[in-house]
């Protein structure tokens, strides 16, 4: 047995599908907590409102923002997987699928950067990156539609020989340059270390991690607490309008590097665009998030 | 718990009840606003009043608003309305000052509000802001009755000028008023004056960076 075409073209493309419509659980349960400690009236009232808008679309099918972002995939195979004809070209053609017959229809976001052409399709869309995952024989793709909100934000610094007082200033002061532009309460990505787009690959998977898993490491795990308190004193407050809500958490991964080091930050907005499957060798498609 | 009914405005405001609301007022709307997501319609917008030309839809006086829709496309016009959501208003900031007064607009939205200089057009005009819910497009499209007309239909559909018609739209916030108060500025500085205790207090045990080295 093998992934075949086929298959691929199919899961990927109801990946993207099912982000449209439906919030994580994780993020379910943390407007729940914020609904409970958050003060501000104003603010309380945009998170009932953001929950009650995310259980409707859930039930009734309807898209949570118009904003249907370009298609990203990452893939994490096992060395175990065997593939059967081209995987690449099929997440190309179940998105092409996808547009053709998804209700309601999608806007055009797909954007050609050197002429703001738009369209559903584009040099290097969707955009896939790969990692191997070890010896076993299963493929997990996550898809994490981005729209400009979430996406516009991400910023990297690259600092040399910093202390952790430096590292956490230098993402602060990233965090604070976003304000709540980004449609919060977010959830933060910080890669640190390892080279430029090492760390940009890190900070990207750390949104992908749900809520209430901290980092195995006590000593990162800490700096996630201390960094989400940090951020939610800022008061910037669901859609940047004020209150202690702003980020659901700051998730760290890191790597290890030269003495340069680079900081990268990057923000999913509240909706949290992220649906995962794990596809074995065998043909069974498992539905994990 | 009951909570007393919001404030229901109709579009295009006036200038009295645009000047009335308070920063953090929460509303409902209803009535005519033109929305778009569009950049270069926007600069469309401010080239064609630049030339003294009028634009294809009603706008003077009225509410315009950074949000996209998305519907059905009919022969003689748009069709039923599929979804609204707002987008990101800053990056729109160096064009609004200009659209603001040329226009004379009495309600802009979106979401994240817009910089200093939009903000001392709306004073001078007597226009406010809302802030909408960025992603509840599934509550919020509820408040859309229907698109009643578009232009400027060689762009692509969330970038023409659509107009629609509102019905208990919201509810959106006040994030900017007509009195040069905006809700994006006072948190801005409210955070960076936080910034060095909030600094402090990851690390009260070490000081400032150099002696923790």
């Amino acid at each position: 047995m093998a992934i075949t075409y086929d298959l691929v073209k199919e899961v990927t493309a109801n990946l993207y599908d099912w982000s449209l419509r439906r919030i994580p659980e994780s993020s379910k349960a943390e407007f729940r907590k914020a609904l409970a400690t958050e003060t501000e009236p104003q603010a309380r009232q945009t998170l009932a409102f953001m929950l009650d808008s995310a259980e409707r679309a859930e039930q009734t099918g309807k898209f949570l923002c118009s904003d249907a972002g370009v298609p990203s995939y990452t893939l994490k195979i096992g060395s175990g997987v065997r593939m059967e004809g081209d995987i690449r070209q099929a997440i190309v053609d179940g998105f092409a699928d996808l547009v053709r017959t998804i209700q309601p229809p999608l806007l055009r976001f797909v954007t050609n950067p050197l002429t703001n052409e738009r369209s559903f399709h584009g040099k290097d869309m969707p955009l896939v990156s790969c990692e191997l995952i070890g010896n076993v024989d299963y493929l997990d793709i996550t898809c994490a539609p981005k729209a400009l909100g979430g996406g516009r934000w991400a910023a990297i610094e690259t600092l040399v020989s910093p202390s952790l007082e430096e590292i956490e200033r230098c993402i602060l002061e990233l965090v604070l340059r976003a304000g709540g532009q980004h449609c919060p309460p977010v959830v933060i990505g910080v890669g640190i270390g390892g080279t430029f787009d090492h760390a940009a690959k890190l900070s990207k998977d750390a949104t992908l991690r749900p809520f209430g898993e901290r980092n195995p490491e006590q000593m990162v795990a800490e700096m996630e607490e201390r960094l989400t308190r940090a951020v939610n004193q800022m008061g910037f407050g669901p859609m940047g309008v004020g209150g202690s809500t702003t980020t659901f958490g700051v998730h760290i991964e890191y790597a290890s590097g030269h003495g340069f080091t680079p900081v990268a930050v990057s923000f999913n907005c509240w909706i949290n665009r992220r649906t995962r499957a794990r596809i074995h060798n065998s043909g069974v498609v498992e539905r994990i998030e | 718990m009951t909570t007393p009914p919001l404030r229901r405005l109709t579009l295009p405001l006036s200038r009295e009840d645009a000047r009335s609301l308070k920063l953090g007022d929460v509303v409902l709307l209803d009535g005519d606003a033109v929305a778009t997501v569009g950049m270069p319609t926007q600069k469309r917008m401010v080239a064609e009043l630049a030339a003294g030309r009028d634009l294809p839809l009603p706008l003077r006086g009225g509410a315009f608003f950074h949000m996209g829709v998305s519907y059905e496309e009919a022969a003689n016009g748009p069709g039923p309305l599929h979804y609204v959501n707002p987008t990101t208003s800053s990056r729109f900031d160096h064009l609004m000052p200009s659209l603001i007064r040329t226009l004379g607009l009495s309600a802009t939205g979106g979401k994240g509000g817009l910089g200093r200089e939009s903000v001392e057009a709306m004073r001078e005009i007597g226009c406010v802001y809302f802030s909408f819910v960025g992603g509840a497009s599934a509550l919020l499209s509820q408040g859309v009755q229907a698109v009643t007309d578009c232009a400027w239909t060689d762009l692509i559909m969330q970038f023409r000028l659509n107009r629609i018609r509102l019905d208990g739209f919201g509810p959106v916030i006040v994030a900017i008023d007509a009195h040069g108060n905006s809700i994006y500025e006072r948190l801005m500085t409210t955070a960076r004056e936080r910034m060095p205790d909030i600094l402090q207090s990851l690390h009260p045990m070490t000081g400032n960076d150099e002696t923790s080295r």
